[in-house]
């Protein structure tokens, strides 16, 4: 199991004032899978994300991708760029949708025709064509996050993260996002994904790491995951569990 | 009362006759007013993201120096640059004194920190999720600094044409370093001190009609642009 990670973490510490917020001494992200990592409110879940996503570098510890170290200090831009992240209320920037999701692949410079060709194609599969000439400031929020998804999404990353990408959702696009999320992710993806939300962790989860307090609690296949030793079953909402 | 009343209607006929001498003060007093201001927006903008969103030891002392020199008298300017530029001074060689160069090197170091302070305000004031995004979007320090000039760009329009206004109505650098030499270094302001002076008074409210014009056109734009900015929130 251990051969199939694609990132790894060891002694990570984040303090933030007198607080340690996360402490984990060993954590790794299997490629091509669904990482779960699920946790209590302030559990480090999202700190955690952030430092493996590369936008949080401000840490101690030793950050790996492919066996690699990774130098925090430095912009690690090639390996960002094969990353995506897809956050739980989205910032979308001034302009219409598709300026928005067109965005990464210009500041990867990429030609105008694959620009809007990608874009067109992305849209299609999240539904938001009609969108795409509408100002991205007048969106409901389904909208917004299915924006932020397409964007995530068009540069086909090597690692998708997604930190509880349906919290602020409606049911309607709850649905849509478990429904549809599984086929927006190609095979060669691998999916490190916060969430609360049980159904989710029954459709995708392949891998789930329970993090209490900043610390990792356990760390396990969905299969051999005892959600009963936390006093309730897999129907229970994470909260309850943890 | 007769002469003030003759002396409005001469002012507007001065304007609407576009008078030679009114336009010229007018030109003089934009071109120098638009090189300074567009000078201290270069040295500005970058200025102000590197004091909003790096930490570093002397940041408090920095922010407090800039509140300070918010409300800088232009006069305290003058002579400031008047020490450097005059004769005697460290830049004396460089034969700014009395010269349109002269004034605008002023104005740039008094609008500076009005338009950095500004800048700094808005950029505090940014969602901090743009920066977040940027990075998972993978771009670079430049394209970063990019994407948030252009998210920006409302308030640091704002903060530029601010900043204008500034130099345009400011009479302290303008009078002491320009010394209101007629067709070189004469702008608005110091035109209206002497014409005043002088009794020619309809000149010099012809040129402080045209100054009020131009305050209220600054800002309306910036009204304008504030409202773009509401509306784009929205």
């Amino acid at each position: 199991m251990q051969d199939d990670k694609i990132i790894e973490l060891k002694n990570i510490k984040k303090i933030c004032g007198d607080r340690k917020i996360l402490d984990i001494d060993n954590f790794v992200v299997l490629k091509n899978k669904f990482n779960f990592i699920i946790g209590g409110n302030g559990s480090g879940k999202t700190t955690l994300l952030n430092i493996l996503s590369l936008v949080d570098q401000d840490y101690s510890g030793q950050l790996y991708y492919k066996d690699q170290k990774i130098n925090k200090e430095e912009q690690n831009l090639k390996l960002r760029r094969k990353f995506s992240v897809i956050w739980q209320d989205p910032y979308l920037y001034r302009g219409n949708v598709y300026y928005n999701i067109a965005l990464p692949l210009k500041l990867r410079d990429c030609s105008p025709k694959l620009i809007d060709r990608k874009v067109k194609e992305i849209a299609k599969k999240l539904e938001i064509e009609n969108l795409l000439h509408q100002s991205a400031h007048t969106l409901s929020g389904g909208e917004r996050q299915k924006t932020s998804i397409a964007r995530a999404l068009i540069t086909e990353p090597e690692v998708l993260f997604v930190d509880e990408a349906t919290t602020n959702l409606d049911e309607e696009s709850i649905h849509f996002f478990n429904s549809h999320f599984a086929d927006l992710v190609t095979d060669e993806m691998t999916v490190v994904m916060v969430s609360h939300d049980r159904r989710q962790i029954k459709i995708l989860a392949d891998y789930i790491t329970l993090l209490h307090q900043g610390k990792v609690e356990t760390s396990k296949a969905v299969d051999n995951f005892n959600f009963q030793i936390f006093g309730a079953g897999i129907e229970a909402p994470i909260a309850e569990i943890v | 009362m007769d002469y003030y009343t003759d002396a409005i209607f001469r002012a507007f006929e001065l304007i609407i006759t576009l008078d030679s001498e009114v336009i010229q003060v007018v030109t003089t007093s934009l071109k120098i007013s638009l090189s300074s201001t567009f000078i201290a927006s270069i040295i500005s903008i970058p200025l102000a993201v590197l004091i909003a969103r790096n930490k570093f030891k002397t940041k408090k002392f920095i922010n407090i120096i800039l509140n300070t020199l918010l409300s800088l008298p232009t006069v305290v300017v003058g002579i400031f640059v008047y020490s450097l530029i005059s004769r005697r001074g460290i830049m004396g060689e460089l034969d700014l004194l009395f010269t349109p160069t002269g004034i605008i090197f002023g104005q740039v170091l008094l609008i500076i920190p009005l338009i950095t302070a500004l800048i700094r305000n808005v950029i505090f004031s940014m969602d901090e999720k743009l920066y977040k995004t940027a990075v998972s979007m993978g771009a670079s320090r430049r394209q970063k600094f990019k994407l948030l000039i252009l998210e920006a760009r409302y308030g640091i329009i704002g903060a530029v044409i601010a900043g204008f206004g500034r130099v345009l109505g400011e009479i302290g650098v303008s009078m002491m370093i320009g010394g209101n030499i007629k067709g070189v270094t004469r702008t608005i302001t110091t035109a209206m001190s002497l014409e005043t002076n002088k009794g020619r008074f309809a000149f010099a409210l012809a040129l402080g009609i045209i100054l009020l014009s131009l305050s209220f056109l600054i800002n309306l734009v910036t009204y304008y642009l504030q409202e773009g900015k509401n509306y784009a929130r929205r």
